[in-house]
């Protein structure tokens, strides 16, 4: 009995100390490992076949290929997306993720699309402007750059009234979660970016429809551990070879996001 | 030789003295009822001689080995190795009898001797049917004790005890945990075992069961021995006033 | 075999519920292809699930007997230290726990980590903390053992070991073998905490089906998965207690 209880206590200390030594050495070939989160069309998501896809994954694969590097897709949970950047576990994170607001604490690339934040109700639903959502329940993603636009540091007054005028301001987990809240009716509007809307609503026009009001403008960026300008100027300047070659356009009209993006116009 | 030599024995727990020197010897083949108030201490006397509680001061003796030496009134015990031999020469019988549920029978009997003993394992299990059977109990062999009644897991714990050959049986209020009828069947099992001159030292508040069964009583009262000897004497015609008072009180 | 049929209920009734969500939002009963789909990817994310859920049952049980002799140990130290270890296990989020053991090598240490450590990290924070539980699960198992069957086992010669393993161990089984078999259904849910620490299990697949096809079926497909392994667990484990039972 003793002795079977030595081996289990010793088979759990050397599985512990295994990952320890693999974190030590390992990466042989450059590897590029982007975090993002899979749950967000058309950006970062799983494709029918199971295998993660969306605008900036391949557009991060176009840039592994032109540096010689070998892609990492890392889903993460969008929560514990700093510990994850800080600790080494993920080398960026490239995944529709808004500059503004977060100039300090990360270093960012330069931006690669332009991104609005829109609200999207019910079609058929009464809210017609902004000015319609008063008294109104609003969800947003937590910590998504729709809540920044409403209610963090940099928010315009006009936005910092728009959200004082709502009943209340839900943060939900994800944007799908909250789009079922909208059809539960249990929520009456979701802010979210121009992109996730659109491909939304693509999917579900006889449910969702967009207000033509835009709460704000807003750009995304690669963004990287701060202070790694190293590993930044070399993304950014495959990333510039792959605009050149006109692959980045391409893709950018796979996903109908042509309008959106802002480089290689 | 005597089986068995307590000698001026102390045992407290915490400020409360429960055994204040006592000394006890009994011979082979003997059967010794200890009789007395409940909080006379007879029980931690037996936990004592059995080992199950260490005792502070005082001799224990079983067959000339020395369990435990009196060392300038502090008890030493023995040597691990020692005790382990010592404790094979008695056997103790639980008010509650304290069967292992998950065994049947059978394996109640035979585990230890097997086990602990290391003796044949067919050997033991034909014992142990011929002990079931003097307790007239053989048929119950494959049964779990939780099927059995009161009286019957008595006698299954008393055939435990026997299955390992002990020299001396410790019996610590076999029958109070039994309905009055049942008391008779145990009492038949142990007169049994004294015709057979099988040596018992029985701790028990049932007087009549004392008178039927044993060669000598003793009767213990605060932690002391007040009076000992033949039953007929110490029963019928105590000189002690507190055991006359007992006795009145339970009749 | 009298059985057979009230399996037969609960498994109808679990595929039921999904079906009537589908038939709601507008989904034919013709479509079983993207049924099938959900299936398939969803079963994918099983093997991960059950990774995690094997090897935590694996070592979080031996390791909350260990757990359990030290708390219960003579020795104050080992005793205090280990009370303190289960009151923070059981007295902070498991989600937590799992980010601690994930990211401290790196927060304390300044060990650079792999991504392979995910998987391990997932493991060790379940079954740190699932030991806890067990430990305790054991404790009251070992206490509702009487006293007398040790003293019985003492006086018949049984040495320390024998007494645990042939006298209290078996008992100790029987008694905790309902709450174990509400630990391990608890464990089975559990599971999809791991993602906290971007460990991809069946409901991490779920949520991104589900927000791929902007649908929320692929979350009820998921709960039916767990059902349909929960009862499994439940069917299992009720055997295991009848056997152990048969002694009462």
């Amino acid at each position: 009995m003793k002795k079977a209880l030595a081996i289990i206590l010793a088979v759990v200390m050397i599985i512990t100390a295994v990952p320890m030594l693999l974190a030590g050495c390992g990466s042989e070939s450059k590897k590029l490992v982007v975090g993002f989160d899979s749950e967000f069309p058309p950006y970062g998501y799983k494709d029918d076949n199971g295998e993660y896809t969306g605008f900036d994954l391949e557009v991060a694969e176009a840039v592994c290929k032109e540096l010689g590097w070998e892609l990492v897709k890392q889903p993460i949970d969008w929560n514990s997306k700093d510990m994850e950047l800080n600790s080494g576990t993920i080398d960026c994170i490239w995944n529709g993720f808004t500059i503004q607001g977060r100039e300090d604490d990360y270093t960012f690339s330069k931006p690669y699309v332009d991104n609005s934040q829109v609200v999207v109700v019910k079609k058929g639903s009464d809210i017609k402007s902004l000015g319609d959502l008063k008294g109104k329940v609003v969800a947003v993603q937590d910590d998504s750059s729709a809540l920044e636009a409403l209610t963090g540091e940099d928010a315009t007054d006009a936005n910092k009234k728009l959200c004082a005028s709502f009943k209340e301001l839900q943060k939900l987990a994800d944007y799908n979660n909250a789009l079922m809240n909208l059809d539960a009716g249990s929520v009456d509007a979701v802010c979210m970016d121009i992109g996730v809307a659109s491909y939304n609503i693509k999917n579900n026009a006889d449910k969702y429809t967009q207000l033509s009001d835009i709460i704000s403008t807003e750009q995304y960026g690669i963004g990287f551990k701060k202070g790694n300008t190293e590993l930044k100027d070399t993304v950014e300047g495959a990333l510039d070879k792959v605009v050149e070659s006109g692959k980045f356009t391409e893709l950018a009209e796979k996903y109908e996001l042509q309008d959106a993006v802002c480089l290689g116009k | 030789m005597n089986l068995l030599e307590i000698k001026n024995i102390k045992k407290s727990f915490g400020d409360l003295e429960v055994l204040k020197d006592i000394s006890i010897s009994v011979a082979e083949g003997e059967v010794v009822s200890i009789l007395g108030p409940s909080g006379s201490g007879k029980s931690t006397l037996l936990r004592c001689a059995t080992m199950l509680e260490t005792m502070d001061s005082g001799s224990l003796i079983y067959c000339g080995e020395n369990a435990a030496t009196d060392v300038n009134g502090k008890s030493v015990y023995a040597p691990k190795k020692d005790l382990k031999r010592i404790q094979n020469y008695f056997g103790l019988v639980f008010q509650n009898f304290n069967l292992f549920p998950h065994y049947t029978v059978l394996k109640n009997i035979t585990d230890a001797p097997v086990h602990v003993q290391k003796r044949d394992k067919e050997e033991v299990e034909k014992e142990a049917m011929a002990l079931l059977k003097q307790m007239g109990i053989e048929d119950k062999f494959d049964y779990y004790p939780s099927q059995l009644s009161g009286g019957q897991q008595q006698r299954v714990a008393i055939a435990r005890a026997l299955a390992m050959n002990p020299k001396l049986l410790f019996f610590d209020e076999p029958t109070s945990a039994l309905d009055p009828e049942l008391t008779s069947e145990i009492l038949r099992v142990l007169r049994d075992l004294a015709a057979e001159k099988m040596t018992m030292v029985i701790v028990t508040h049932e007087i009549e069961f004392a008178r039927n069964v044993s060669d000598r009583v003793i009767f213990m009262d605060e932690g002391y021995i007040v009076e000992q000897g033949a039953p007929e004497k110490v029963i019928d015609n105590p000189d002690n006033d507190r055991v006359r008072a007992f006795l009145a009180k339970i009749k | 075999m009298k059985k057979r049929p009230v399996i037969a209920v609960f498994v109808f009734a679990a595929l039921l519920v999904p079906a009537l969500f589908a038939s709601c939002s507008g989904i034919s009963g013709s479509d079983v292809n993207w049924f099938m789909g959900v299936v398939y990817q969803l079963s994918n994310g099983m093997w991960a699930s059950l990774l995690l859920f094997g090897c935590t049952i694996l070592f979080s049980m031996p390791l909350g007997l260990l757990v359990c002799f030290a708390r219960r140990s003579r020795f104050k130290v080992i005793e205090l230290i280990t009370k303190f270890y289960i009151s923070i296990m059981r007295g902070t989020p498991l989600m937590l726990q799992l980010l601690v053991v994930y990211f401290a090598p790196y927060y304390i240490f300044k060990i650079s980590l792999s991504s392979e450590y995910r998987t391990y990290a997932a493991i060790i924070g379940f079954a740190l903390n699932y030991a806890a539980y067990f430990a305790e699960i054991y404790r009251s198992g070992i206490e509702a053992v009487p006293k007398g069957h040790h003293e019985a086992a003492k006086v018949l010669g049984y040495s320390k070991s024998q007494t645990f393993i042939k006298i209290v161990f078996p008992q100790m089984v029987r008694h905790t073998l309902p709450p174990v078999t509400n630990e391990i259904i608890t464990l089975v849910k559990d599971t999809s905490l791991a993602f906290a620490i971007a460990y991809i299990d069946m409901f991490k697949i779920a949520k991104e089906l589900s927000a791929q096809q902007s649908n929320i079926m692929p979350l009820f497909v998921a709960g039916l998965f767990y059902y349909i392994f929960n009862f499994v667990v439940s069917f299992v484990m009720g055997k295991i207690e009848k056997r152990a039972k048969r002694y009462e």
